[in-house]
């Protein structure tokens, strides 16, 4: 049995997780922000739905608790529900708890990958090169039906949905930077940038060069949403406390800046792990009012639109616009970057089925999710989209590339990077 | 009638006849259908997620055949525990029936299944610059087929009417498992009125065609404070008379303002009562009727008034109104959101009795009131896990509820009865009345399968009579009365004759029963636009008395009487402007239907059913109708001749008059 938080910070306050289920009174006025509501019209598939079910087994009122398993595990957490409702009842996190209830152990692979990303990264880049190097020679592609044997399909499904293998990982790049002495900002580097997606956080980091200055690479951890999400909660703690440490050592100042959507609202609710050990909580509250996501940064620098760019539209990141709020900075940023070139998306705030590893436990769903995101795009006429969170990205790319050839997705960042590149090459000075 | 537990034979052949994953029987997945809105629960045995019409009729078609009860459900977004599956058996879920059909914007008419979202529809509508007008608060995520099951209202029914008054015709999948048409213009007795609001007791509703308006043009916003809440209620009533009626006319009590103010500060003014009011129209219409309320609520001593007409500005002045059940809902698990109606001049005695009964139960409710028809909402915050609460809270609503029927009012405006009102019906109608719904019920549905135990007290029980004594009967209709007694006794036949206008003979084997000479004016309410008449009344002489005071109906000109005019129906708008009617049943007891308030959803639309059914139903004595305060101009129509019935009206004369003693020749 994995150990469950069993007290949650809600909008109302701390509460046990029986009384944050129980503030549901099922008016049900989240039932159409429910992505997996909206496209199966199954109560049992609603947030609303998942809340009863939780409070029922905290209640012990149902005879065969693992009823509620499918129930709970197609749940998306994007929080799309928490923002509808009049007293945010924050349903993932209360989801999250009834998975932990049901949860025997934690699965084999999402424990050993808890702690290679955090405490052995040197371990793990070493292998993930060794497998980046064969999908590069199209060996893996061959071990796919072998996943599947072993039980691992969704491993398989991510081989197939993950079109990028870098060779060098973006904590490499970045230790080769020079150290400032007086860092106006820290580099939080989540996994996705780190270790698929290098060409996000250098984007990220020019930026912030740009942008504020002199800053340092926190060279940190995992940020501990993967054990947090599929692992064990002690694990998420060990991951929290280490990334705290590093930025007390770092000066305890300045913002964290990180690229990962998902990642940073992670990193924001770190004070709710700690709800019963007051030192440690006081040390994440710190931590976490300095954290800052991609779109916070960029929601007012004065970023000049992007010349010639191909029409563009903006796609919202759950754990931005539902997870910290940020629904106005992404777009506004977006607006300014493509200028005349912008399309406004339609359901631009409705999840696209990536959502951490949905895309390969929930394949059906999540493909029905990705074609109607990627419909929506297609209606804008857009070539180009942008987005904040690195599940997105790969769900992104693999429905577009299925689905809407024609259109690319790209991390706000990166466009940000390349205004400010283009800035410095017409010799105009970008500046915040 | 004792309903069987489904055996696992049953649940094999249910999904042998549904498509995959169209059954849901996991244990978690059937809690997931236990609840609606309320606090009420239980769970079903098995869930059936519709598609089509024939999975429809396959359903029930196979719950009449093993004798399985089964609920028909939108959302689940009821106020009145009517989608509560009591005795478990099936829950027909009709979310996935979600597609507009088809927008006819000449006709300006839509038809949807029943599953489409109020809000989808709006939003597809509004693309072609048309809506459609109920707006209840759940219009995000409430499907139209379930509005059509409760009637429900919003805050633009004011102006535009309730659910009702928006629907054209239904398909319904009735209780035998036939597939039936109901229009507002079928002849003869009007089905597609008792469908509505029938909590789905009488059928499963497959498809609805609505009626749309254009959107428009101007809207205007005015927010007033008021000193007290008689003189916000005296300023509502100088509005209407003054020949405006606002789309929308709400009101908050001091507590409520205090709450919201405290939620999302929406700048409220610092009042007994604050009323939100909006205009709409032409922007000249707009803007002259918001200068007429805005002088108004000068002149009844408003503190401040805010005005706005931009969007982004009228929805600003909209929030604390929108805040106030948000409110609520923070400040405990659990919002008891109350549903009362009274006539409107009775509103600022309402509030008082509501806050007296709130202090003796120590409940501290936020009032929200729809203020220009008389409906009020007290929302109570509490914690459905402490039973003693719980017991407070609910008792306390009853006695709110009772203090609403006892001014006149009803039990429901739009949320329904369900299984929460169940025994307050015996509060509102005469055994007799509740005997009538009852037959009803079991002539359309007699194994008792369709959504059982809903909206009617369990049998036994008290059976004290109604809060408020009925009026007396006059001399002239208690002669009528032992008539019909006399004639029922020994089994005469009986002629219903009006003005006399409509059929020329009556036949040999029947006994004249005639409303001629009952034309007295019983109860002209002018500060609530309504007048009871009687039923043999010349409709031109009604409406030359009532024009000379002002008072008007939008009616064509019609000839002879007003109970022969309403029992031929040659005009289906009619039915828009009948509250209540009395009633000799072929038995010669006498029953009210309907009342004196604008919105009313306790029990089934019997006032309207009754329309167009030429005498066959019962002897109409009075009838209490929707006054306007300005005259209008309908063009004429043709008088219809007859009707011939068609099977389920037949099953309505059943219910009332089963032995066919009234009007005989039209069922024979």
């Amino acid at each position: 049995m994995s150990t469950e938080l069993s007290r949650l910070l809600t909008d109302l306050g701390e509460k046990s997780s029986y009384d944050a289920a129980s503030q549901c009174c099922r008016c049900g006025y989240c039932e159409q922000a429910c992505p997996t509501y909206v496209i199966t019209g199954n109560e049992a598939r609603s947030a609303r739905g998942r809340n009863q079910m939780v409070r029922l087994l905290i209640e012990k009122r149902l005879a065969d608790p693992a009823s509620a398993r499918v129930g709970l595990d197609t749940c998306l957490l994007c929080g799309a529900c928490t923002a509808a409702c009049y007293a945010r009842v924050p349903t993932a996190d209360i989801v999250l708890e009834g998975r932990r209830m049901l949860a025997e152990k934690s699965h084999w692979l999402a424990r050993i990958l808890c702690r290679l990303l955090s405490e052995h990264r040197g371990l793990l880049a070493f292998g993930l090169k060794a497998a980046n190097l064969a999908k590069r020679l199209g060996l893996t592609a061959c071990i796919r039906p072998f996943l599947r044997l072993i039980g691992l399909p969704g491993l398989a499904l991510a081989e197939e949905h993950v079109r990028e293998a870098p060779l060098t990982f973006l904590y490499e790049i970045l230790r080769r930077r020079p150290v400032a002495a007086d860092p106006q900002w820290l580099y939080f580097a989540p996994c996705g940038p780190n270790f698929l997606y290098p060409r996000v956080g250098q984007a990220t980091v020019a930026v912030l060069e740009a942008l504020r200055g002199n800053g340092n690479f926190l060279d940190n951890g995992c940020c501990g949403l993967l054990a947090y999400n599929y692992g064990d909660v002690e694990d998420a703690r060990r991951a929290a406390r280490r990334n705290i440490v590093l930025f007390e050592a770092a000066g305890g100042r300045s913002p964290v800046v990180g690229d990962c959507s998902s990642c940073t609202a992670f990193l924001k609710s770190y004070p709710q792990l700690f709800l019963g050990e007051p030192d440690w909580r006081g040390r994440a509250e710190r931590f976490a009012a300095v954290v800052l996501d991609a779109p916070e940064l960029l929601r007012d620098a004065a970023l000049p639109p992007l010349a010639g760019l191909a029409p563009a539209t903006y796609h919202d990141s759950c754990r931005a616009c539902h997870g910290q709020g940020l629904k106005d900075a992404g777009h506004a940023a977006m607006r300014r970057l493509a200028g005349p070139s912008y399309r406004e998306l339609q359901e631009s705030d409705v999840c696209c089925g990536g959502a951490g590893a949905y895309a390969f436990r929930n394949p059906g769903l999540s493909d029905e999710l990705i074609r109607r995101k990627v419909g929506r795009i297609a209606a804008t006429g857009a070539r180009l989209v942008a987005a904040s969170g690195t599940s997105c990205l790969i769900q992104l790319a693999q429905g577009l590339k299925k689905y809407y050839p024609e259109c690319e997705v790209v991390h706000l960042s990166e466009l940000a990077a390349r205004a400010i590149a283009q800035g410095a090459q017409d010799g105009t000075q970008a500046g915040a | 009638m004792t309903h069987k537990q489904m055996l696992p034979k049953d649940i094999r052949d249910l999904q042998r006849m549904l498509p995959a994953g169209a059954l849901l029987v996991g244990e978690a997945e059937l809690a997931a259908y236990a609840y609606d809105a309320t606090a009420q629960r239980a769970r079903p045995e098995a869930v059936v997620l519709a598609r089509s019409v024939e999975e429809v009729r396959h359903t029930v078609l196979f719950c009449r055949e093993r004798r399985i009860p089964y609920v028909a459900r939108g959302a689940g977004t009821n106020l009145s525990g009517g989608c509560v599956p009591l005795r478990g058996g099936v829950v027909l879920s009709l979310a996935r029936m979600d597609r507009i059909l088809g927008i006819d914007t000449t006709a300006l008419t839509a038809v949807v299944e029943p599953g489409v979202v109020n809000l989808k529809l709006q939003e597809e509508l509004a693309r072609t610059g048309h809506y459609y007008a109920p707006d209840p608060s759940s219009f995000r995520v409430s499907t139209i087929g379930g509005n059509i099951a409760e009637n429900a209202g919003g805050p633009r029914c004011l102006k535009y009417g309730v659910t009702t008054d928006h629907v054209l015709a239904l398909e319904a999948v009735m209780p035998d498992g036939g597939l039936e048409r109901f229009s507002a213009r079928d002849a003869g007795c009007e089905l597609m009125s008792l469908m509505v609001g029938s909590e789905g007791t009488l059928g499963v509703v497959t498809k609805a065609w609505l009626r749309l308006l254009p959107l428009p043009e101007g809207v205007r916003t005015v927010l007033a404070g008021f000193t007290s809440v008689d003189a916000a209620v005296r300023c509502v009533s100088a509005i209407v008379a003054a020949g405006v009626l606002p789309r929308a006319l709400e009101a908050l009590d001091r507590a409520t303002v205090a709450s919201v103010e405290a939620y999302n500060r929406a700048g409220y003014p610092d009042a007994d009562a604050v009323l939100l009011m909006e205009m709409d129209g032409t922007p000249d219409e707009a803007a002259r009727e918001a200068e007429i309320v805005e002088r108004l609520s000068r002149e009844h001593g408003a503190t401040e008034i805010r005005s706005a007409q931009e969007a982004g500005e009228r929805e600003r002045l909209w929030e604390g109104r929108r805040g106030a059940y948000a409110a609520c809902a923070r400040l405990a698990p659990n919002v008891l959101v109350e549903d009362g109606v009274v006539p409107r001049e009775r509103l600022p005695e309402a509030v008082r009795r509501i806050q007296e009964i709130a202090a003796s139960y120590g409940i501290k409710p936020a009032l929200v009131f729809h203020a220009g028809d008389g409906n009020l909402h007290p929302n109570i915050s509490y914690d459905e896990r402490d039973p003693e609460q719980t017991a407070r809270v609910k008792a306390a609503g009853a006695q709110m509820l009772r203090a609403c029927v006892e001014l006149g009012g009803s039990l429901s405006g739009e949320h329904g009865i369900g299984t929460e009102k169940r025994e307050a019906m015996r509060w509102l109608h005469t055994p007799r009345a509740l005997k009538l719904l009852r037959d009803l019920k079991r002539a359309f549905d007699p194994e008792d399968l369709a959504n059982p135990d809903k909206m009617f007290p369990e049998p036994g029980g008290s059976e004290s009579g109604p809060l408020i004594a009925a009026r007396a009967l006059s001399p002239q209709v208690e002669r009528l009365v032992s008539q019909v007694k006399e004639c029922a006794s020994l089994g005469r036949t009986m002629a219903i004759v009006g003005g006399g206008s409509r059929w020329k003979a009556v036949p040999p084997d029947c006994v004249e029963i005639s409303s001629a000479g009952l034309s007295a004016v019983l109860d002209w309410d002018r500060g609530n636009y309504t007048v009871t008449v009687e039923a043999g009344v010349s409709v031109r002489a009604l409406r030359a008395a009532l024009a000379a005071e002002g008072f008007h109906l939008h009616w064509p000109d019609f000839d002879g009487s007003l109970g022969g005019l309403l029992a031929a129906k040659p005009w289906p708008r009619l039915r828009d402007d009948i509250l209540g009617m009395r009633l000799i049943l072929a038995d010669g007891e006498v029953v009210d239907l309907g009342g004196k308030v604008v919105k009313n959803v306790a029990g089934y639309d019997l006032p309207r059913l009754v329309l167009g059914s030429w005498g066959t139903l019962g002897v109409m004595v009075d009838v209490t109708l929707k006054l306007r305060s300005s005259p209008r101009d309908v063009p004429a129509v043709e008088d219809p001749v007859s009707f011939a019935a068609r099977a389920w009206q037949k099953k309505v004369k059943q219910a009332f008059d089963p032995k066919n003693l009234f009007n005989p020749w039209f069922h024979s």
